[in-house]
């Protein structure tokens, strides 16, 4: 069904089909379609909450201890256990939009599911080993940043990946550019932690905010 | 050897500051706060005592070399101080490693490669002392040149193993990227995936959708000139709830800086039947009425 189970050719068919499906009856969503050319105009109105998902969700998080087919064992850091499973619609995050194969034992994990009446939690959207920290850039290098975080000046080491870590300057748009980071910026790093030798892959770093 | 005889004087002064900064600290007590020692003892106030019982031992210690240079105990009491602190931050490794060693008492960073050397610096330099044959005074005044080198010598490796000197560091790194550049890579042709998802998080067209989408992205592609982002959701709409592929397709250059308001095309398409789902997305929102076009 998606990519998760046939990432080759069926893959490729499966997304010309959709393609087809997204340009041709597809709902044209902008200012225009509103009737109004003012589209703060749309906001005005009383708005749904922005995921309304969110009241019949359930939330997980904590480390995974054991993969089961495609069910998640997650020891939460509270002395809480969660069965996670995943399914063809649920999304899975690790540094990029991924697959359940990059799921490791030992990562940690944020889920946003809804709870089955068997005890396990369907999962939506799951985020693996995401961090997000505020801190000052202290050095630079080709493929790294060297990051201090917190009061006491925690020395984190922030990976730059090729053709995924992306920045945003002044709340702009995120961009591949990331030569405008300088030494001694206070930066915003989301990114995805790697246990294996405790550093961040920057998925993405946002400065002067 | 003169590093031998002046090994006294470098440990002495290294273990008076630590010690002192321990000691008379005024942060010893946070210092203390994020160390192993509060749970060994129990509790934070007797983590304190300790951290300043052990830079008293160390005051003490250099006070000692640094006056009976040439007596063997100094030393030896140096060298016991360097694998008390070797084994100190070997239990705290294993058992917490994301605590502060407190070795310097500004030092709040956790326990690394860099701590470990400086115990091991303690405990070489306690060896040395106890087999200092001449008091350093007097090799000083001997060969004060070589004397003033040496010292500078410890003194730049101790500081390029104390993170508390980072700091110094930073207006170099600052010149050499002014000189050489950033090594860091530039733009690469299109906007990157995120930009197009920060496009759509921001547009009404997500914000219409969002009764219906339920997980984050999960595939994206382009196809001549469109970029297409997957979703999946829950349609409740007709008789009963299915799964569904909510589809965004947007220009794949447009970013919120080039295009604020997009045109985004919204498809949702039955993932049993793979047949389009007709969805009303305005009405489903309730975010507005269109305005009956004539």
């Amino acid at each position: 069904m998606t990519n998760r189970q046939d990432p080759s050719a069926r893959g490729l068919d499966r997304r010309r089909f959709l393609t087809t499906a997204a340009l041709g009856g597809a709902t044209i969503v902008g200012a225009s379609a509103l009737g109004g050319l003012d589209p703060d105009a749309a906001f005005a109105a009383p708005t749904p909450s922005l995921d309304p998902a969110i009241a019949r969700s359930a939330f997980a998080e904590g480390r995974i201890t054991a993969i089961k087919g495609s069910v998640l064992e997650v020891a939460g850091s509270y002395g809480d256990h969660h069965l996670i499973q995943l399914t063809n619609a649920t999304s899975v995050w690790k540094l990029r939009t991924t697959t359940a194969e990059a799921i490791n034992v030992g990562d940690g994990l944020y889920a946003r599911g809804v709870d089955m009446p068997d005890g396990t939690i369907a999962a939506d959207a799951v985020w693996v080993n995401i961090v997000n920290l505020l801190c000052t850039v202290r050095g630079i290098a080709k493929d790294r940043l060297h990051l201090a975080h917190g009061g006491a000046g925690h020395a984190v080491v922030g990976r730059i990946v090729p053709q995924t870590t992306t920045a945003s300057y002044l709340g702009g748009a995120l961009t591949s550019d990331l030569t405008r980071v300088r030494i001694g910026q206070s930066a915003q790093v989301l990114g995805a932690w790697r246990p294996e030798d405790d550093t961040i892959d920057i998925a993405r770093i946002t400065v002067g905010h | 050897m003169l590093i031998v005889d002046l090994a006294p004087l470098l440990c002495g002064a290294l273990l008076a500051v630590t010690g002192a900064a321990k000691l008379l600290g005024r942060r010893t007590a946070q210092v203390a706060a994020n160390t192993v020692l509060v749970r060994v003892l129990g509790d934070g106030h007797r983590a304190v005592a300790a951290l300043r019982a052990v830079g008293a031992a160390e005051t003490a210690v250099a006070a000692a070399l640094l006056a009976e240079p040439t007596a063997t105990w100094p030393g030896a009491a140096t060298a016991v101080l360097g694998a008390g602190f070797t084994g100190y931050l070997a239990y705290a490794r294993v058992t917490a490693p994301e605590s502060s060693c407190g070795c310097s008492a500004r030092d709040e960073g956790p326990i690394g490669v860099r701590s470990f050397l400086r115990a091991a610096l303690v405990l070489a330099g306690g060896v040395l002392s106890t087999v200092a044959g001449t008091a350093w005074w007097a090799r000083a005044a001997g060969e004060p040149g070589w004397s003033a080198l040496t010292a500078a010598v410890a003194a730049g490796a101790v500081a390029a193993l104390s993170t508390d000197l980072d700091r110094v560091w930073l207006p170099w790194r600052r010149l050499r990227l002014r000189l050489f550049g950033t090594p860091l890579p530039g733009a690469r042709g299109m906007a990157p995936v995120e930009a197009s998802v920060e496009l759509l998080e921001r547009s009404l067209a997500w914000q219409a959708s969002a009764p219906i989408v339920r997980s984050a992205l999960l595939d994206h592609w382009d196809d001549d000139g469109w970029r297409v982002l997957r979703f999946a959701g829950v349609y409740e709409g007709g008789r009963r709830a299915r799964p569904v592929s909510v589809l965004f397709a947007l220009d794949r250059t447009a970013t919120v800086d080039s295009t604020p308001h997009p045109a985004v095309r919204v498809s949702v398409v039955d993932d049993r039947t793979e047949k389009p789902v007709p969805v009303d997305l305005l009405e489903l929102s309730g975010l507005r009425e269109p305005l009956p076009l004539v």
